[in-house]
Parts: structure tokens; C-alpha cells; sequence
């Protein structure tokens, strides 16, 4: 039974690793093209048709930032599939993403599609069985041919059909939330994308908002933003409401790291708080978690969204209610930052942090894979 | 005890280089000898020194996505584990290898 029960968690250990691999080179694209689409739109540029002979840089930047984004169903394929099956993976990958985009199953069947691709090419390298003469042949012919023909037909008659069904009625569901279920729907997404600090629960939250904004859903993905920039904001705001509550929570180490953290933060980048963070993990945790629910929730009741993918304050041009989206910024940053200097032990501010080893939680290696 | 090993993590700019400063501060702090190689978003970073993998004793890969050379520690005894695990209790983590390598 427990047998049964840890193979289980590591085959949902390994699904997540293949997941988190594909996100892993999305993230630079959704960061590149988020950043070139909201610079494009604040100096007042759109999307054109033609780029050849095209003068105004603003459109470019725009036209070849939604370029680039528009290609994510493919690298979200490719990434996945690569993750399972290394190079044999990427050329089947490319494909699921190509036709999600072409049939409207959009950046889920390039999800779904990339595990499948990347099990399709493993099984081929690892299991098919040629002729000593077609040896040759193998990598260089039978892989990605038979691989990319598997995952078209499977994509075309099978996935495709129920997939683009599936984005249909997610999308009326998400549509129809009314009031108290788009706050309590904006909770769970700012909990969810804040709690983890830009690690796998965020990432995987991530991938499920860009699927709904490629669908023009683009609420639930401003309030992501604003649980990503919520902790280094709010951990900057305590370093200023922390007079008010006589008490000092910073030691000078901490004060230095904000002052990278919080221009991090403009940029929606969390990880640059992540050493004051580990200095009381749990009670970060618990800061961020109500200061980023409260935040979601004002965030979708207010009806403000985003049409890119990233870039923090700079995307506010592309946001529909920009000043409401920051009014619950920094609201949220704010219940944060007090909840978090409520939970703080106070420090001397010329106090050196030392980690003690008996303050680490137990470490349980049968979970993990030993070889 | 000789260590080798990777980290990455999925956006690979935070997690994937605090886990190799954790493992370096607690191997060392142990008296151990001890090489990461960084698979981050920019790239493989202090690649590993095939000298250093012939005379390791163990190979720790703590990532959260799939890494690449995981074929050089073919024949050493090999630990997979999330970053998360090794920035949340290093030494913990350290002392368990150790039992981990001595009951080979």
C-alpha cells in the first residue's frame, strides 16, 4: 500500500518536472514579448499586418511582441516534450503547439499536447525496433516522422475536438462568476500564485491564466501580477510602516536586499526578496497569503485585466482598469506589509542572521529518488 | 566525501543558485568537498570538472525541472530532490546523504 501510494506522488513529481521544464523556457518569450507588447502600447503603438516598410517603432515593438506570445502554444510543446523525451521530443512538440494554435485548442492543447509528443518520441527512441540496415535510419528519418505524424492525427481526430470543447465551457464559466464568486475566485488565484514565490504552484497557476487570457479572459491574470509584486512591495511598505508600530523587523543585510528587491518587484520579478523570506518562511508565507487574497479579490471585482503576459507596473498601459489594478496593489501590499510586522520577532537592526540548524524542518528522503 | 552535482529550478534565476549556495554552505560546513554545476536561465554555469565527477562519492541533482548530463553520473550513487527541499533544511539534508553514502 505505502508502495503503491509513493509511486503515485513520484509520478506526479515527474509530470510536474516536465511541466515546470517547458515553463522553464517560456518564461524568458512571455517576459521578452510581455515587455516589447506594453513598451510598444505605451508609446501608443498597435499590431500591424505588414512589418516590411514599417517606420513607427512603437508598432513593431508591439507587433513583433505579440509575434513572439503568439508562438507560446509551440514553445510550451516543444518545452514539455523536450523535458520527457530530450532532442527527439522537439520537433513533435512544435507541431502540437502549431496545430492547437491552428484548430483553437489554443495553449492547453499545446500543454497537453507536449506530454503527449514527448511519450511518443521517448517510446520510439527507446522501444522501436528496426532492421540492423535501418539503424541509420532511425534518428535521422523514423523518429521525427513517425512521431510528428502520431501526435497529428492524435491532436486532429482525438484531443483536439474535446480540448477546444473544454475552453468553450471554461470560458462561459469563468464569464459567468458573479460578484462574490469573482472574489472569492480572485482569492484563490492570488493565494495560489503568491504563496509559493514564483515556484511550481505559481508556475503551474501561470500556465492555467495564460490559457484563459488566450481566450480573452484576461482578469485572473492581473490578479497573478499583482500577488507576484504584492511581496516585495509589502516588504518594502514594512520597512517604512514599521516606525509606526515601534518596532524594527530589518536587520542592515535586509534593508540592502530591499533595495534591489522592490525595483525587482516593479518588474513583477518576487525572487529578489527571497532572502528575507527565508529568514521566517512561514510567517512570509502567511503575510503574503492575506495581503494577496485581499488583493485578488478587489483586483477581479473591480474588473481590472491584462492583455500581456508580464511586466509589472510597465504593463499598466495594457491593462483595462490600470488605477484600479494598482489601487488593489497597493492595498494588498499594504495589509501585507502590517501583517507581516505584526508576525515579525523584532531584530536589532545591526544584528547578523545565523541560520541554526535545528530550526529545519525534518528531512524525509523516501519521497525521492535515490539511484 | 566528495560530492558532485546540478541545480535548476523552472525560472531559473532564484531558487536554482540559493540551492547551490545551501548545499556548498552545509557540505562544507560538514568538511566536505563539493562542485555544483548551475543550470539557470542563462545557461550551464561552473560546469563540472570531469575530474571532480571520477572521484565523487555522490551525485545530488536538486531541481525542479528535467536537467542535462545526468548521463555523466553513470555509476555514482545519485540523489534526486526538489530545490525547494534543499533551501528549506540543507544541513538536515546533508547529515541524511551522509547516512545515505555510508550504508553503500
Amino acid at each position: 500500500m505505502a508502495e503503491k501510494s509513493k509511486s503515485k506522488k513520484s509520478v506526479w513529481t515527474t509530470l510536474q518536472r516536465y511541466a515546470l521544464t517547458g515553463i522553464s523556457f517560456l518564461i524568458p518569450i512571455v517576459v521578452a514579448g510581455g515587455f516589447m507588447m506594453a513598451i510598444g502600447s505605451i508609446a501608443g503603438g498597435t499590431s500591424v499586418d505588414t512589418l516590411i516598410g514599417e517606420t513607427n517603432l512603437p508598432n513593431i515593438l508591439y507587433t513583433c511582441g505579440s509575434l513572439i506570445l503568439g508562438m507560446l502554444p509551440c514553445v510550451i510543446g516543444a518545452g514539455i516534450a523536450f523535458g520527457i523525451a530530450d532532442k527527439p521530443g522537439i520537433a513533435p512538440g512544435f507541431l502540437v503547439g502549431l496545430i492547437s494554435k491552428y484548430i483553437g485548442a489554443g495553449f492547453l492543447g499545446g500543454f497537453v499536447g507536449g506530454f503527449i509528443a514527448g511519450y511518443i518520441a521517448l517510446a520510439l527512441r527507446d522501444h522501436m525496433k528496426v532492421p540492423s540496415w535501418a539503424e541509420g535510419l532511425k534518428p535521422m528519418l523514423l523518429i521525427p516522422l513517425l512521431s510528428c505524424l502520431a501526435v497529428a492525427l492524435i491532436m486532429v481526430y482525438i484531443l483536439g475536438y474535446p480540448i477546444s470543447i473544454f475552453m468553450t465551457a471554461l470560458d462561459s464559466y469563468v464569464r459567468g462568476l458573479d460578484m462574490n464568486q469573482k472574489a472569492m475566485f480572485g482569492a484563490i488565484i492570488g493565494i495560489l500564485s503568491g504563496v509559493d514565490y514564483g515556484g511550481p504552484i505559481n508556475k503551474v497557476v501561470y500556465a492555467f491564466l495564460l490559457t484563459l487570457q488566450s481566450e480573452g479572459i484576461t482578469q485572473p491574470m492581473a490578479v497573478l501580477f499583482l500577488a507576484s509584486m504584492n511581496t516585495p512591495f509589502g516588504f518594502t511598505f514594512a520597512y517604512f510602516l514599521q516606525k509606526l508600530f515601534r518596532k524594527n523587523i530589518y536587520t542592515k543585510d535586509d534593508i540592502e536586499c530591499l533595495k534591489t528587491a522592490f525595483p525587482m518587484g516593479v518588474c513583477m520579478i518576487t525572487e529578489g526578496t527571497f532572502p528575507i523570506i527565508f529568514t521566517a518562511l512561514g510567517k512570509a508565507m502567511i503575510s503574503t497569503a492575506i495581503g494577496a487574497s485581499v488583493g485578488g479579490a478587489l483586483s477581479m471585482v473591480w474588473g481590472c485585466g491584462v492583455s500581456v503576459a508580464h511586466g509589472g507596473l510597465f504593463a499598466m498601459p495594457a491593462m483595462t482598469n490600470p488605477f484600479g489594478w494598482l489601487a488593489a496593489l497597493l492595498i494588498a501590499s499594504a495589509i501585507t506589509a502590517v501583517v507581516w510586522i505584526l508576525l515579525c520577532k523584532p531584530i536589532d537592526i545591526n544584528a547578523i542572521r545565523t541560520t541554526d540548524e535545528s530550526e529545519e524542518k525534518d528531512v524525509d528522503l523516501s519521497d525521492f529518488k535515490v539511484a | 566525501m566528495n560530492i558532485v552535482g546540478i541545480s535548476a529550478c523552472a525560472a531559473g534565476i532564484a531558487h536554482t543558485y540559493i540551492a547551490k549556495e545551501k548545499l556548498v554552505e552545509a557540505a562544507e560546513a560538514d568538511g566536505h568537498t563539493i562542485h555544483i554545476e548551475t543550470q539557470g536561465t542563462v545557461g550551464t554555469e561552473d560546469e563540472l570538472d570531469p575530474a571532480d565527477i571520477a572521484k565523487a562519492d555522490v551525485a545530488i541533482i536538486a531541481a525542479d525541472i528535467s536537467v542535462s548530463g545526468k548521463d555523466r553520473f553513470k555509476g555514482i550513487k545519485t540523489i534526486e530532490i526538489p530545490t525547494e527541499l534543499v533551501i528549506r533544511s540543507p544541513h538536515k539534508l546533508m547529515k541524511k546523504i551522509e547516512e545515505i553514502v555510508e550504508s553503500k
